[in-house]
């Protein structure tokens, strides 16, 4: 049997403490790339000009950002882990320590990555987005992590869609961000103190608000924001980040922020816009006074307002704004048909066809969800496996071990399977070699289920047959 | 080439306004096949500054791709949630109108306004999947090209990117399906309830109506999900299982009786 990077659950938080640096030091080696990544479009002269600035910028200043914004995406991402890992352990000192380690390594980590500039415009992008996933994975682990270890269907694709969603804010803001990075430059440099205070205040406030948060992803971003603003029930992409660390960055650029409108805020701007006479009386800036949505502009407003008359007045002097869409054809054939029955029974045909593709689409999303985090669950063991300080995790009985990571994969695939069970045989007309892989084994569905089976049925997936081999 | 191949045709197949905001999926493979398959440490000169140009290139592609999908999805989900709004209080106007218990009851503008209203929500609905749809297809494809990059180029990118494409909002769906499910809800309200003898009789003539826009872009895009899963040469932990869903010679069938051929 091969040395497996093996632990038992119950050491698992144990290993999480321990495995702080570990990962932080793996994700560091990752992490100039993809904040990177989400500036292309910075021209040449910029991206020095920013360099300069980093340079200047004290290193345990930007590793300060560099922990905080690794850290954050381990939170983000890696749901059962991290319990432990409640930042009010973390202090600044404790951050500082583990900065020194993986600033070390990140002179040998940038080696790797051709890309010159990527490793220092790593940093301040890191900054503000980590503040938020920070923010938003803590009050959502402490929940989660029952969840996780039970791992059932229902509930962990509730935790991981709020906390994708709840992240989500941050990266979609670097990309509204690209023109104003110098002046995050600077803030960062001088901004550093205060958030080192925020912290404190924005986990320890949020670790209460645990419970509406499945219905409203984005609005668990509490009133408790360092400047007090107003949280109302809304998801702005500038809006938080300019609760953080720069001041206005938003709002200078507004024409380009984008807005993520949700249910509630739109409820409230249809509140704002009756009020004021109806969508033909009401202008942006009453509907903005009224609103009060702090970070919200009249360009938002604007262009809202613009598809709601659109939508308005569609429904009611033609078909509808979506029928249009469709193929007149559709439309020319369904009325030369006899009854209004077999209009209803093609729309309940159309139906059952479109809610079986949303399905499927869900069980993928999630699916591919779990892969990644299985994905990312591999990669640390290996990260630790290597980090000369972590053998004790070694030793730890590989049956043990192996079993957690055979429960998470047989949820993978029995979620998978469910939807394969009932099947009543062999469908596909395009029949090639890879379809006669699938009926075998998902007639193996059909017998008696035990672990081993379900391995059989849902994936062709070589790779995890050896898992389960090693273990036996 | 398999995938490029299917992407092909769901772009095909969906709405027109669409067709440009899917993932550049073939332009991205010809960056990578650009790029040079030594590592990166062991190229020096004109040769390192041209790997990391067409990296740079590669990369820029790649973000430009997000910000496409992200832009795009974000317009399309408000558009919905004003229209799901809207879809509500048009039943209730109806309702309140002409409905039995209105302020002015008739039958015939009732049942009218309410066909209509049917086949508004259905739409509706379908449009909404059909984004979901849209949005897990861009990161399959992602997905695909990070796998080719790692490969290609010795990297580590594949890993670390998409957990940033996981938080993006053209990935979080939770709100669509969200309103997806309630569109369910109000749908079931909606449609009059029909007797299951009937309903077997009336599918076969349904077929033939069912033949353009949503529906066959929902078709095409399940049937596109059931191929892509069926097995590769490259399985790996990280790829999905095959995907099989009952009925599916009933979809295959719907598919091919579709006007126009579907190449």
């Amino acid at each position: 049997m091969e040395a497996h990077p093996t632990f038992s659950i119950e050491r698992s938080k144990q290993l999480n403490n321990m495995g702080i640096s570990g990962a932080l030091s793996s994700s560091l080696s990752v992490l100039p790339i993809p904040p990177e990544e989400m500036f292309p479009k910075l021209p040449e002269s910029q991206l020095d000009f920013v360099e300069q600035e980093l340079m200047t910028v004290p290193l345990t200043h930007s590793s300060y950002f560099n922990s905080s914004g690794v850290v954050g995406n381990i939170f983000s991402s890696s749901p059962g882990y991290s319990t432990d890992l409640q930042h009010s352990s973390l202090s600044p000192d404790e951050k500082n320590s583990t900065n020194a380690h993986f600033i070390t390594q990140s002179p040998s980590n940038t080696a790797q990555f051709p890309l010159p500039y990527s490793s220092n415009t790593g940093p301040p992008t890191s900054a503000t987005p980590s503040h938020y996933s920070k923010e938003n994975s803590t009050s959502w682990h402490a929940d989660s992590l029952p969840s996780f270890l039970d791992f059932p269907a229902n509930g962990s694709i509730d935790n991981n869609r709020v906390e994708s969603s709840a992240c989500t804010i941050m990266p979609s803001e670097e990309y509204c961000k690209q023109n104003d990075w110098q002046e995050w430059a600077e803030q960062l440099i001088s901004d550093d103190d205060a958030l080192t205070s925020n912290w404190g205040d924005l986990l320890t406030d949020n670790i209460q608000d645990l419970e509406p948060k499945v219905s409203k992803p984005f609005s668990q971003f509490p009133g408790h924001q360092s400047q007090g603003h107003q949280q109302p029930p809304a998801a702005l992409y500038g809006e938080n980040c300019t609760g953080a660390a720069q001041s206005s960055p938003a709002n200078s650029a507004p024409a380009k922020s984008r807005m993520r409108w949700t249910p509630e805020l739109h409820e409230a701007f249809v509140e704002a816009v009756n009020q004021l006479g109806g969508s033909e009386k009401a202008t942006p800036k009453g509907v903005l006074k009224l609103m009060k949505v702090e970070g919200l502009t009249i360009y938002h407003v604007k262009s809202h307002l613009q598809k709601y008359r659109t939508a308005r007045y569609r429904p009611e002097s033609s078909e509808g704004a979506m029928e249009k869409k469709t193929s007149s054809v559709e439309e020319m054939s369904s009325l030369d048909l006899k009854t209004g029955i077999e209009i209803t029974e093609a729309l309940r045909l159309q139906m059952e066809v479109q809610k079986r593709l949303h399905e499927q689409l869900e069980i993928q999303r999630n699916l591919q969800l779990r892969i990644e985090e299985q994905g990312r669950y591999l990669q640390m063991m290996f990260e630790k496996q290597c980090k000369p300080g972590t053998s004790s995790t070694i030793e730890t009985p590989s049956g043990v071990s192996s079993n957690t990571t055979r429960d998470f994969l047989d949820k993978n695939e029995m979620e998978a399977s469910q939807v394969d069970q009932g099947r009543s045989g062999p469908s596909q007309v395009n029949g090639s070699a890879s379809m006669e892989e699938g009926s075998p084994l998902e007639k193996e569905g059909e017998k008696p289920d035990s672990p081993k089976t379900q391995h059989a049925i849902a994936s062709n997936d070589s790779a995890q047959a050896p898992k389960r081999q090693r273990t036996e | 080439m398999k995938f490029g191949k299917r992407l092909k045709q769901q772009i095909q197949e969906s709405l027109p306004e669409w067709r440009d905001k899917y993932l550049s999926y073939k332009e991205l493979k010809k960056l990578v096949r650009l790029l040079s398959s030594t590592p990166p440490t062991l190229l020096n000169g004109s040769s390192l500054e041209q790997f990391a140009k067409n990296e740079a290139e590669f990369m820029c592609l790649l973000n430009t791709q997000i910000d496409k999908f992200n832009a795009f999805f974000v317009e399309k989900e408000e558009d919905f949630i004003i229209r799901h709004m809207e879809v509500q209080q048009r039943i209730k106007r109806v309702i309140d109108l002409w409905g039995p218990n209105g302020s002015h009851p008739s039958e015939a503008d009732y049942k009218e306004e309410m066909a209509k209203i049917r086949k508004a929500i259905v739409d509706f609905h379908g449009e909404m999947v059909l984004l979901v749809n849209y949005s897990n297809i861009n990161y399959t494809g992602l997905a695909k090209i990070l796998k080719k990059y790692d490969k290609r180029t010795g990297g580590l990118l594949r890993l670390p990117f998409i957990q940033k494409v996981l938080e993006q909002p053209f990935f979080t769906t939770d709100l669509i399906s969200k309103l997806v499910r309630e569109c369910e809800s109000i749908i079931d309200a909606v449609f009059p309830a029909e007797e299951e003898a009937e309903r077997a009789k009336e599918a076969k003539e349904a077929i033939t109506v069912a033949g353009e826009g949503i529906f066959r872009n929902t078709v095409a895009a399940l049937l596109t999900m059931q191929e892509m899963r069926k097995g590769s040469s490259t399985q790996s932990p990280f790829s999905l299982p095959p995907l099989n869903f009952p009925d599916s010679d009933f979809i295959q069938s719907i598919h091919l009786n579709a006007a126009v051929p579907i190449v």
